[in-house]
Protein backbone atom coordinates (compact mmCIF):
# COMPACT_ATOMS: atom_id res chain seq x y z
CA UNK A 1 0.00 0.00 0.00
CA UNK A 2 1.32 3.45 -0.91
CA UNK A 3 0.69 6.04 1.81
CA UNK A 4 1.81 9.68 2.00
CA UNK A 5 1.49 11.70 5.21
CA UNK A 6 1.47 15.48 4.82
CA UNK A 7 2.60 17.57 7.78
CA UNK A 8 3.00 21.32 7.85
CA UNK A 9 6.39 20.90 9.52
CA UNK A 10 7.62 17.33 10.02
CA UNK A 11 10.85 18.71 11.51
CA UNK A 12 9.07 20.43 14.44
CA UNK A 13 8.15 19.13 17.89
CA UNK A 14 4.38 19.40 18.47
CA UNK A 15 1.99 16.67 19.60
CA UNK A 16 0.42 16.24 16.15
CA UNK A 17 3.86 15.88 14.58
CA UNK A 18 4.78 13.19 17.08
CA UNK A 19 1.65 11.12 16.55
CA UNK A 20 1.77 11.38 12.74
CA UNK A 21 5.42 10.27 12.70
CA UNK A 22 4.47 7.36 15.01
CA UNK A 23 1.80 6.34 12.47
CA UNK A 24 4.17 6.67 9.50
CA UNK A 25 6.84 4.62 11.29
CA UNK A 26 4.32 1.90 12.22
CA UNK A 27 3.04 1.68 8.63
CA UNK A 28 6.57 1.49 7.21
CA UNK A 29 7.47 -1.22 9.74
CA UNK A 30 4.47 -3.22 8.49
CA UNK A 31 5.98 -3.15 4.99
CA UNK A 32 3.94 -0.38 3.38
CA UNK A 33 5.46 2.19 1.02
CA UNK A 34 5.41 5.34 3.16
CA UNK A 35 6.34 8.91 2.28
CA UNK A 36 6.37 11.69 4.88
CA UNK A 37 5.94 15.08 3.24
CA UNK A 38 6.93 18.20 5.14
CA UNK A 39 5.31 21.24 3.59
CA UNK A 40 7.92 23.47 5.26
CA UNK A 41 11.39 22.72 6.45
CA UNK A 42 13.06 24.98 9.00
CA UNK A 43 15.51 22.51 10.55
CA UNK A 44 18.14 20.12 9.35
CA UNK A 45 16.89 17.07 11.24
CA UNK A 46 13.42 15.98 12.43
CA UNK A 47 12.91 16.34 16.20
CA UNK A 48 11.18 12.94 16.42
CA UNK A 49 12.86 9.80 15.08
CA UNK A 50 11.68 8.89 11.58
CA UNK A 51 12.04 5.22 10.56
CA UNK A 52 14.70 4.75 7.88
CA UNK A 53 12.11 3.04 5.66
CA UNK A 54 10.02 6.24 5.56
CA UNK A 55 10.95 8.55 2.67
CA UNK A 56 11.15 12.19 3.77
CA UNK A 57 10.34 14.93 1.31
CA UNK A 58 10.10 18.70 1.65
CA UNK A 59 7.97 21.01 -0.49
CA UNK A 60 9.37 24.37 0.67
CA UNK A 61 12.82 24.50 2.21
CA UNK A 62 12.94 27.60 4.41
CA UNK A 63 16.30 26.96 6.05
CA UNK A 64 18.69 29.88 5.79
CA UNK A 65 20.88 29.28 2.77
CA UNK A 66 18.36 27.05 0.99
CA UNK A 67 17.94 28.34 -2.56
CA UNK A 68 15.57 27.88 -5.42
CA UNK A 69 17.15 26.08 -8.41
CA UNK A 70 19.03 28.40 -10.75
CA UNK A 71 16.67 29.85 -13.36
CA UNK A 72 17.74 29.61 -17.02
CA UNK A 73 16.76 31.87 -19.91
CA UNK A 74 14.58 34.96 -20.06
CA UNK A 75 11.33 33.05 -19.46
CA UNK A 76 12.89 31.04 -16.62
CA UNK A 77 14.09 34.18 -14.86
CA UNK A 78 10.70 35.81 -15.37
CA UNK A 79 8.96 32.81 -13.80
CA UNK A 80 11.45 32.71 -10.93
CA UNK A 81 10.81 36.39 -10.13
CA UNK A 82 7.08 35.82 -10.30
CA UNK A 83 7.30 32.83 -7.94
CA UNK A 84 9.48 34.80 -5.53
CA UNK A 85 6.88 37.59 -5.41
CA UNK A 86 4.22 35.04 -4.45
CA UNK A 87 6.09 34.43 -1.21
CA UNK A 88 4.80 37.82 -0.05
CA UNK A 89 1.15 37.08 -0.86
CA UNK A 90 -1.30 35.39 1.50
CA UNK A 91 -2.71 31.97 0.61
CA UNK A 92 -5.89 31.95 -1.45
CA UNK A 93 -7.72 28.92 -0.01
CA UNK A 94 -6.76 28.79 3.63
CA UNK A 95 -9.08 30.57 6.06
CA UNK A 96 -7.49 33.40 8.01
CA UNK A 97 -8.13 31.87 11.44
CA UNK A 98 -6.31 28.62 10.58
CA UNK A 99 -3.06 28.99 12.54
CA UNK A 100 -1.27 27.64 9.45
CA UNK A 101 -2.42 30.73 7.52
CA UNK A 102 0.63 32.63 8.77
CA UNK A 103 3.10 29.94 7.74
CA UNK A 104 1.64 29.18 4.31
CA UNK A 105 2.12 31.99 1.78
CA UNK A 106 0.74 31.79 -1.75
CA UNK A 107 4.00 30.33 -3.08
CA UNK A 108 3.90 27.49 -0.55
CA UNK A 109 0.18 26.98 -1.11
CA UNK A 110 0.86 26.52 -4.85
CA UNK A 111 3.63 23.99 -4.07
CA UNK A 112 1.15 21.95 -1.99
CA UNK A 113 -1.51 22.18 -4.70
CA UNK A 114 1.02 21.08 -7.33
CA UNK A 115 2.04 18.09 -5.19
CA UNK A 116 -1.54 17.02 -4.43
CA UNK A 117 -2.83 17.40 -7.99
CA UNK A 118 -0.23 14.98 -9.36
CA UNK A 119 -1.19 12.08 -7.08
CA UNK A 120 -2.91 9.30 -9.02
CA UNK A 121 -3.00 6.25 -6.74
CA UNK A 122 -2.71 5.01 -3.18
CA UNK A 123 -3.55 7.17 -0.18
CA UNK A 124 -2.73 10.67 0.96
CA UNK A 125 -3.23 11.56 4.62
CA UNK A 126 -3.42 15.27 5.45
CA UNK A 127 -3.08 16.31 9.07
CA UNK A 128 -4.50 19.81 9.64
CA UNK A 129 -7.44 21.83 8.30
CA UNK A 130 -5.34 23.89 5.86
CA UNK A 131 -3.99 20.76 4.21
CA UNK A 132 -7.32 18.92 4.43
CA UNK A 133 -9.02 21.77 2.56
CA UNK A 134 -6.36 21.78 -0.16
CA UNK A 135 -6.64 17.97 -0.51
CA UNK A 136 -10.42 18.21 -0.88
CA UNK A 137 -10.04 20.82 -3.63
CA UNK A 138 -6.97 19.59 -5.53
CA UNK A 139 -6.10 15.94 -4.80
CA UNK A 140 -8.60 14.87 -7.44
CA UNK A 141 -6.41 12.77 -9.73
CA UNK A 142 -7.37 9.37 -8.32
CA UNK A 143 -5.66 9.28 -4.93
CA UNK A 144 -7.74 8.43 -1.84
CA UNK A 145 -7.92 11.43 0.52
CA UNK A 146 -7.92 10.82 4.26
CA UNK A 147 -7.99 13.92 6.46
CA UNK A 148 -6.99 13.97 10.14
CA UNK A 149 -8.46 16.40 12.65
CA UNK A 150 -6.42 16.65 15.84
CA UNK A 151 -8.59 19.28 17.49
CA UNK A 152 -12.18 19.83 18.46
CA UNK A 153 -14.52 21.32 15.85
CA UNK A 154 -15.66 23.78 18.53
CA UNK A 155 -12.18 25.33 18.72
CA UNK A 156 -12.29 26.33 15.02
CA UNK A 157 -13.48 29.86 14.24
CA UNK A 158 -16.41 30.70 11.97
CA UNK A 159 -14.48 31.15 8.68
CA UNK A 160 -12.60 27.88 9.15
CA UNK A 161 -15.75 26.01 10.14
CA UNK A 162 -17.48 27.23 6.98
CA UNK A 163 -14.59 25.95 4.84
CA UNK A 164 -14.66 22.61 6.68
CA UNK A 165 -18.41 22.22 6.14
CA UNK A 166 -17.93 23.00 2.44
CA UNK A 167 -14.87 20.82 1.81
CA UNK A 168 -14.90 17.82 4.13
CA UNK A 169 -17.85 15.96 2.56
CA UNK A 170 -15.73 15.68 -0.61
CA UNK A 171 -12.94 13.80 1.17
CA UNK A 172 -12.89 10.00 1.21
CA UNK A 173 -12.65 9.95 5.01
CA UNK A 174 -12.10 12.25 7.96
CA UNK A 175 -10.42 10.73 11.03
CA UNK A 176 -11.01 12.24 14.47
CA UNK A 177 -9.68 11.35 17.91
CA UNK A 178 -12.81 11.03 20.07
CA UNK A 179 -16.47 9.95 19.85
CA UNK A 180 -17.63 13.45 20.70
CA UNK A 181 -15.61 14.85 17.76
CA UNK A 182 -17.13 12.24 15.48
CA UNK A 183 -20.65 13.32 16.47
CA UNK A 184 -19.77 17.01 16.03
CA UNK A 185 -18.28 16.62 12.56
CA UNK A 186 -21.14 14.38 11.41
CA UNK A 187 -23.66 16.96 12.59
CA UNK A 188 -21.88 20.00 11.14
CA UNK A 189 -20.74 18.48 7.86
CA UNK A 190 -23.37 15.88 6.97
CA UNK A 191 -22.36 13.45 4.28
CA UNK A 192 -18.78 13.24 5.53
CA UNK A 193 -17.38 9.81 6.30
CA UNK A 194 -16.05 10.30 9.83
CA UNK A 195 -14.03 7.62 11.60
CA UNK A 196 -12.71 7.70 15.15
CA UNK A 197 -9.12 6.53 15.50
CA UNK A 198 -7.28 7.63 18.64
CA UNK A 199 -3.56 8.27 18.80
CA UNK A 200 -1.26 5.51 19.98
CA UNK A 201 0.99 5.80 23.04
CA UNK A 202 4.66 5.72 22.13
CA UNK A 203 5.23 2.51 24.09
CA UNK A 204 3.38 0.07 26.32
CA UNK A 205 6.56 -1.41 27.76
CA UNK A 206 6.62 0.89 30.79
CA UNK A 207 7.69 0.40 34.36
CA UNK A 208 4.48 -0.05 36.38
CA UNK A 209 3.77 1.91 39.54
CA UNK A 210 3.17 0.01 42.78
CA UNK A 211 0.46 2.57 43.73
CA UNK A 212 1.96 2.55 47.25
CA UNK A 213 3.67 5.95 47.31
CA UNK A 214 1.88 9.04 48.52
CA UNK A 215 2.40 11.06 45.35
CA UNK A 216 -0.35 12.35 43.05
CA UNK A 217 0.88 13.49 39.64
CA UNK A 218 -0.43 15.89 37.01
CA UNK A 219 1.29 17.17 33.88
CA UNK A 220 0.68 19.75 31.18
CA UNK A 221 1.30 23.32 30.17
CA UNK A 222 0.70 25.75 33.03
CA UNK A 223 -2.24 27.34 31.20
CA UNK A 224 -5.87 27.95 32.24
CA UNK A 225 -6.98 25.08 29.97
CA UNK A 226 -5.30 22.52 32.24
CA UNK A 227 -7.26 23.63 35.32
CA UNK A 228 -4.32 23.34 37.73
CA UNK A 229 -5.90 26.19 39.72
CA UNK A 230 -8.91 23.90 40.37
CA UNK A 231 -6.59 21.03 41.23
CA UNK A 232 -4.67 23.11 43.80
CA UNK A 233 -7.94 24.27 45.39
CA UNK A 234 -9.08 20.64 45.61
CA UNK A 235 -5.80 19.46 47.11
CA UNK A 236 -6.02 22.22 49.73
CA UNK A 237 -9.09 20.41 51.10
CA UNK A 238 -7.12 17.19 51.60
CA UNK A 239 -3.81 17.96 53.29
CA UNK A 240 -5.16 18.01 56.85
CA UNK A 241 -6.36 14.47 56.32
CA UNK A 242 -3.36 13.36 54.24
CA UNK A 243 -0.39 15.40 55.49
CA UNK A 244 2.24 13.09 54.00
CA UNK A 245 0.87 13.26 50.41
CA UNK A 246 2.44 15.38 47.69
CA UNK A 247 0.92 16.71 44.50
CA UNK A 248 3.57 17.07 41.78
CA UNK A 249 2.64 19.15 38.75
CA UNK A 250 4.98 18.82 35.76
CA UNK A 251 5.16 21.43 33.03
CA UNK A 252 5.93 25.06 32.33
CA UNK A 253 3.78 27.91 31.15
CA UNK A 254 2.76 31.51 31.58
CA UNK A 255 0.51 30.84 34.62
CA UNK A 256 3.42 29.66 36.77
CA UNK A 257 3.45 32.74 38.99
CA UNK A 258 -0.33 32.74 39.52
CA UNK A 259 -0.25 29.07 40.51
CA UNK A 260 2.67 29.75 42.87
CA UNK A 261 0.64 32.55 44.49
CA UNK A 262 -2.34 30.19 44.91
CA UNK A 263 -0.08 27.61 46.57
CA UNK A 264 1.25 30.26 48.98
CA UNK A 265 -2.24 31.59 49.70
CA UNK A 266 -3.41 28.12 50.82
CA UNK A 267 -0.09 27.37 52.59
CA UNK A 268 0.46 24.35 50.35
CA UNK A 269 4.19 24.96 49.76
CA UNK A 270 5.05 21.73 51.57
CA UNK A 271 2.55 19.67 49.59
CA UNK A 272 2.08 21.01 46.06
CA UNK A 273 5.22 21.17 43.93
CA UNK A 274 5.55 22.89 40.57
CA UNK A 275 8.16 20.54 39.15
CA UNK A 276 8.94 22.36 35.90
CA UNK A 277 9.97 20.57 32.74
CA UNK A 278 11.32 17.02 32.79
CA UNK A 279 12.57 14.68 30.10
CA UNK A 280 11.95 11.75 32.47
CA UNK A 281 8.19 11.85 32.86
CA UNK A 282 8.08 8.07 32.44
CA UNK A 283 10.26 7.56 35.54
CA UNK A 284 8.28 10.15 37.50
CA UNK A 285 5.00 8.43 36.63
CA UNK A 286 6.35 5.09 37.83
CA UNK A 287 7.04 6.69 41.23
CA UNK A 288 3.55 8.18 41.56
CA UNK A 289 0.41 6.55 42.89
CA UNK A 290 -2.35 8.27 40.91
CA UNK A 291 -2.78 10.64 37.97
CA UNK A 292 -5.12 13.63 38.10
CA UNK A 293 -6.57 15.38 35.04
CA UNK A 294 -8.22 18.68 35.97
CA UNK A 295 -8.53 20.16 32.46
CA UNK A 296 -11.36 22.44 31.38
CA UNK A 297 -11.13 20.91 27.90
CA UNK A 298 -8.86 18.57 25.98
CA UNK A 299 -8.41 17.01 22.55
CA UNK A 300 -7.40 13.47 23.33
CA UNK A 301 -5.18 13.72 26.44
CA UNK A 302 -2.26 11.44 25.58
CA UNK A 303 -0.59 12.08 28.92
CA UNK A 304 -3.59 10.44 30.61
CA UNK A 305 -3.14 7.35 28.46
CA UNK A 306 0.60 7.37 29.16
CA UNK A 307 -0.12 7.49 32.91
CA UNK A 308 -2.40 4.47 32.51
CA UNK A 309 0.41 2.63 30.71
CA UNK A 310 2.29 2.83 34.04
CA UNK A 311 -0.64 1.23 35.85
CA UNK A 312 -1.70 4.50 37.47
CA UNK A 313 -5.36 4.96 38.42
CA UNK A 314 -6.89 8.20 37.18
CA UNK A 315 -9.00 10.89 38.78
CA UNK A 316 -10.33 12.99 35.90
CA UNK A 317 -12.82 15.64 35.03
CA UNK A 318 -15.30 14.42 32.42
CA UNK A 319 -14.41 17.40 30.22
CA UNK A 320 -14.80 17.65 26.46
CA UNK A 321 -13.21 15.68 24.93
CA UNK A 322 -11.38 12.48 25.58
CA UNK A 323 -11.50 11.32 29.21
CA UNK A 324 -14.89 9.61 28.84
CA UNK A 325 -13.61 7.83 25.71
CA UNK A 326 -10.59 6.50 27.56
CA UNK A 327 -11.87 5.55 31.03
CA UNK A 328 -15.11 4.30 32.57
CA UNK A 329 -16.10 5.77 35.91
CA UNK A 330 -15.26 3.28 38.65
CA UNK A 331 -13.11 1.01 36.48
CA UNK A 332 -9.70 2.59 35.72
CA UNK A 333 -10.45 5.59 37.87
CA UNK A 334 -13.10 8.21 38.54
CA UNK A 335 -14.84 10.61 36.15
CA UNK A 336 -16.08 13.78 37.82
CA UNK A 337 -18.23 16.72 36.73
CA UNK A 338 -15.89 19.24 35.04
CA UNK A 339 -14.96 22.31 37.04
CA UNK A 340 -16.38 20.91 40.31
CA UNK A 341 -13.66 21.42 42.95
CA UNK A 342 -15.36 19.60 45.87
CA UNK A 343 -16.09 16.63 43.56
CA UNK A 344 -12.45 16.53 42.47
CA UNK A 345 -11.34 16.64 46.12
CA UNK A 346 -13.78 13.86 47.02
CA UNK A 347 -12.57 11.69 44.12
CA UNK A 348 -8.95 12.16 45.13
CA UNK A 349 -9.84 11.44 48.78
CA UNK A 350 -11.36 8.08 47.78
CA UNK A 351 -8.17 6.99 46.04
CA UNK A 352 -5.71 8.55 48.51
CA UNK A 353 -7.40 6.72 51.37
CA UNK A 354 -7.46 3.29 49.71
CA UNK A 355 -4.26 1.74 48.41
CA UNK A 356 -6.10 -1.45 47.40
CA UNK A 357 -8.53 0.55 45.26
CA UNK A 358 -5.62 2.38 43.62
CA UNK A 359 -3.93 -0.92 42.78
CA UNK A 360 -7.14 -2.47 41.39
CA UNK A 361 -7.92 0.55 39.22
CA UNK A 362 -4.27 0.74 38.14
CA UNK A 363 -4.44 -2.88 36.98
CA UNK A 364 -7.64 -2.11 35.04
CA UNK A 365 -5.84 0.86 33.46
CA UNK A 366 -3.04 -1.45 32.26
CA UNK A 367 -5.65 -3.60 30.53
CA UNK A 368 -7.55 -0.72 28.95
CA UNK A 369 -4.45 0.95 27.59
CA UNK A 370 -3.74 -2.05 25.34
CA UNK A 371 -6.24 -0.47 22.95
CA UNK A 372 -3.81 2.39 22.41
CA UNK A 373 -0.73 0.33 21.57
CA UNK A 374 1.04 1.31 18.32
CA UNK A 375 0.05 -2.10 16.89
CA UNK A 376 -3.64 -1.80 17.81
CA UNK A 377 -3.87 1.71 16.33
CA UNK A 378 -1.99 0.65 13.20
CA UNK A 379 -4.60 -2.10 12.80
CA UNK A 380 -7.38 0.48 12.82
CA UNK A 381 -5.67 2.59 10.16
CA UNK A 382 -4.95 -0.44 7.99
CA UNK A 383 -8.59 -1.46 8.18
CA UNK A 384 -9.75 2.03 7.13
CA UNK A 385 -7.29 2.21 4.23
CA UNK A 386 -8.18 -1.32 3.03
CA UNK A 387 -11.90 -0.48 3.12
CA UNK A 388 -11.40 2.74 1.17
CA UNK A 389 -9.23 1.04 -1.47
CA UNK A 390 -11.77 -1.81 -1.83
CA UNK A 391 -14.61 0.67 -2.25
CA UNK A 392 -12.63 2.59 -4.86
CA UNK A 393 -11.95 -0.62 -6.83
CA UNK A 394 -15.61 -1.66 -6.59
CA UNK A 395 -16.69 1.81 -7.74
CA UNK A 396 -14.44 1.62 -10.78
CA UNK A 397 -15.72 -1.90 -11.50
CA UNK A 398 -12.23 -3.37 -11.38
CA UNK B 1 26.06 10.29 54.51
CA UNK B 2 26.92 12.94 57.09
CA UNK B 3 24.57 13.39 59.99
CA UNK B 4 22.09 16.18 59.36
CA UNK B 5 18.65 17.46 60.34
CA UNK B 6 16.17 16.26 57.71
CA UNK B 7 13.21 18.55 57.13
CA UNK B 8 9.71 17.25 56.53
CA UNK B 9 7.94 20.61 56.53
CA UNK B 10 8.81 24.29 56.59
CA UNK B 11 6.06 26.69 57.67
CA UNK B 12 6.71 30.39 57.10
CA UNK B 13 3.39 31.80 58.33
CA UNK B 14 1.74 33.97 60.99
CA UNK B 15 4.98 35.86 61.64
CA UNK B 16 6.90 32.75 62.60
CA UNK B 17 9.22 30.27 60.95
CA UNK B 18 8.45 26.68 62.01
CA UNK B 19 10.58 23.68 61.12
CA UNK B 20 9.39 20.07 61.41
CA UNK B 21 11.59 17.03 60.81
CA UNK B 22 14.01 14.59 62.38
CA UNK B 23 17.75 14.25 63.03
CA UNK B 24 19.28 11.71 60.72
CA UNK B 25 22.45 9.66 61.05
CA UNK B 26 23.25 11.03 64.47
CA UNK B 27 24.28 8.70 67.27
CA UNK B 28 22.29 9.78 70.34
CA UNK B 29 24.21 7.51 72.79
CA UNK B 30 26.01 9.45 75.47
CA UNK B 31 24.64 12.78 74.40
CA UNK B 32 20.95 12.09 74.82
CA UNK B 33 20.75 14.16 77.95
CA UNK B 34 22.31 17.32 76.58
CA UNK B 35 19.67 19.75 75.28
CA UNK B 36 19.51 20.55 71.58
CA UNK B 37 19.57 24.03 70.14
CA UNK B 38 18.60 25.39 66.74
CA UNK B 39 21.35 27.73 65.53
CA UNK B 40 20.99 30.43 62.90
CA UNK B 41 24.41 31.54 61.74
CA UNK B 42 24.81 34.80 59.84
CA UNK B 43 26.68 33.71 56.73
CA UNK B 44 28.88 36.82 56.38
CA UNK B 45 29.53 37.15 60.14
CA UNK B 46 29.72 33.55 61.44
CA UNK B 47 30.22 34.61 65.05
CA UNK B 48 26.76 36.23 64.91
CA UNK B 49 24.55 33.31 66.01
CA UNK B 50 20.88 33.15 67.09
CA UNK B 51 19.99 30.25 69.42
CA UNK B 52 16.59 28.64 70.11
CA UNK B 53 15.91 25.65 72.34
CA UNK B 54 14.86 22.66 70.22
CA UNK B 55 13.71 19.78 72.42
CA UNK B 56 13.60 16.47 70.57
CA UNK B 57 11.01 13.72 70.69
CA UNK B 58 13.21 10.75 69.83
CA UNK B 59 14.97 12.07 66.74
CA UNK B 60 12.01 14.31 65.81
CA UNK B 61 12.06 18.09 66.10
CA UNK B 62 9.34 20.73 65.82
CA UNK B 63 10.77 24.15 66.51
CA UNK B 64 9.70 27.70 65.66
CA UNK B 65 10.96 31.24 66.05
CA UNK B 66 9.72 34.76 65.32
CA UNK B 67 10.56 35.76 61.74
CA UNK B 68 11.36 39.30 62.94
CA UNK B 69 14.36 37.97 64.90
CA UNK B 70 16.13 37.47 61.58
CA UNK B 71 16.08 41.17 60.74
CA UNK B 72 17.70 42.66 63.89
CA UNK B 73 19.13 46.13 64.01
CA UNK B 74 22.78 46.24 63.14
CA UNK B 75 22.63 43.49 60.52
CA UNK B 76 23.14 44.85 57.03
CA UNK B 77 20.60 43.73 54.44
CA UNK B 78 20.50 41.69 52.35
CA UNK B 79 21.54 39.04 54.84
CA UNK B 80 21.54 35.28 54.83
CA UNK B 81 21.23 32.84 57.73
CA UNK B 82 22.33 29.19 57.62
CA UNK B 83 20.51 26.75 59.94
CA UNK B 84 22.02 24.03 62.18
CA UNK B 85 21.14 21.80 65.12
CA UNK B 86 23.70 21.51 67.91
CA UNK B 87 24.18 20.53 71.52
CA UNK B 88 26.78 23.25 72.09
CA UNK B 89 27.86 24.63 74.39
CA UNK B 90 26.38 22.38 77.11
CA UNK B 91 28.03 19.13 76.05
CA UNK B 92 31.21 20.76 74.85
CA UNK B 93 30.60 19.03 71.53
CA UNK B 94 31.23 21.26 68.53
CA UNK B 95 29.32 19.15 66.02
CA UNK B 96 26.72 21.10 64.08
CA UNK B 97 24.10 19.26 62.03
CA UNK B 98 23.07 21.18 58.93
CA UNK B 99 19.31 21.57 58.38
CA UNK B 100 18.21 20.43 54.93
CA UNK B 101 16.22 17.95 52.91
CA UNK B 102 18.33 15.39 51.12
CA UNK B 103 16.59 12.04 51.63
CA UNK B 104 13.82 12.35 49.05
CA UNK B 105 13.97 11.96 45.25
CA UNK B 106 13.50 15.59 44.24
CA UNK B 107 16.47 17.19 42.50
CA UNK B 108 16.83 20.93 42.26
CA UNK B 109 14.71 21.93 45.28
CA UNK B 110 15.89 25.53 44.99
CA UNK B 111 13.39 26.02 42.17
CA UNK B 112 10.76 23.41 43.09
CA UNK B 113 10.28 23.62 46.87
CA UNK B 114 9.83 27.34 47.12
CA UNK B 115 8.51 29.19 50.17
CA UNK B 116 6.86 32.58 50.48
CA UNK B 117 8.55 35.48 52.26
CA UNK B 118 7.10 37.22 55.32
CA UNK B 119 7.30 40.98 55.88
CA UNK B 120 8.68 42.02 59.27
CA UNK B 121 9.58 45.37 60.85
CA UNK B 122 13.28 46.14 60.58
CA UNK B 123 14.67 49.37 61.96
CA UNK B 124 12.78 52.16 60.20
CA UNK B 125 11.46 50.01 57.38
CA UNK B 126 10.37 46.49 56.61
CA UNK B 127 12.28 43.42 55.53
CA UNK B 128 11.25 40.25 53.73
CA UNK B 129 12.22 37.01 55.50
CA UNK B 130 12.20 34.09 53.10
CA UNK B 131 13.44 30.53 53.68
CA UNK B 132 14.91 28.74 50.69
CA UNK B 133 16.74 25.57 49.72
CA UNK B 134 20.31 26.06 48.58
CA UNK B 135 21.69 24.26 45.53
CA UNK B 136 22.88 21.58 47.98
CA UNK B 137 19.30 21.19 49.33
CA UNK B 138 20.16 22.79 52.68
CA UNK B 139 17.83 25.32 54.26
CA UNK B 140 18.86 28.94 54.60
CA UNK B 141 16.88 32.11 55.19
CA UNK B 142 17.31 35.21 53.07
CA UNK B 143 16.45 38.64 54.50
CA UNK B 144 16.07 41.46 52.00
CA UNK B 145 14.89 45.05 52.37
CA UNK B 146 11.22 45.19 51.42
CA UNK B 147 10.38 47.85 48.85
Amino acid sequence: MKIRYLLLHAYGMGGTIRTVITQANAMAAAGHDVELVSVLRRRDKPHFAVDSRVRLRTLADLRPGARAPHARGVLGRYRARRTARLAFRPPRHIPFSEPGHKAINRQIELAVIHYLSELRDGIVVTTRPALNILAAEYATGGVIRVAQEHVNLGTHKEDLRAAIIRCYPRLDAVAVLTSRDREDYLRMAPGTRVTRIPNAVHSLRQKPSTCASHIALAAGRLRPQKGFDLLIEAFAQLIDEFPDWQLRIYGTGDRHDQLRALIDQHHLYNHVLLMGRTDQLDEEMAKASMYVLSSRYEGLPMVLIEAMSHGLPVVSYDCPTGPADVISDGKEGLLLPPGDVPALAEGMRRLMGDEGLRARMGDAALGTVERYSPEAIRGQWTELFDDLLAERRAHRGL
Amino acid sequence: MRAHAELAQVWPRDGRLRLVGALHGHDPVGSAAAPWTLLLVLRDVPEHVLRYPAPLDGPAFDVSLPAADLAPEGVALPACWDLYFSQEPASGARERLRVGRVLDDIEGKKKIMVFPGQSVASGDGTALVKPYYTIKDNLSVEVTPAP
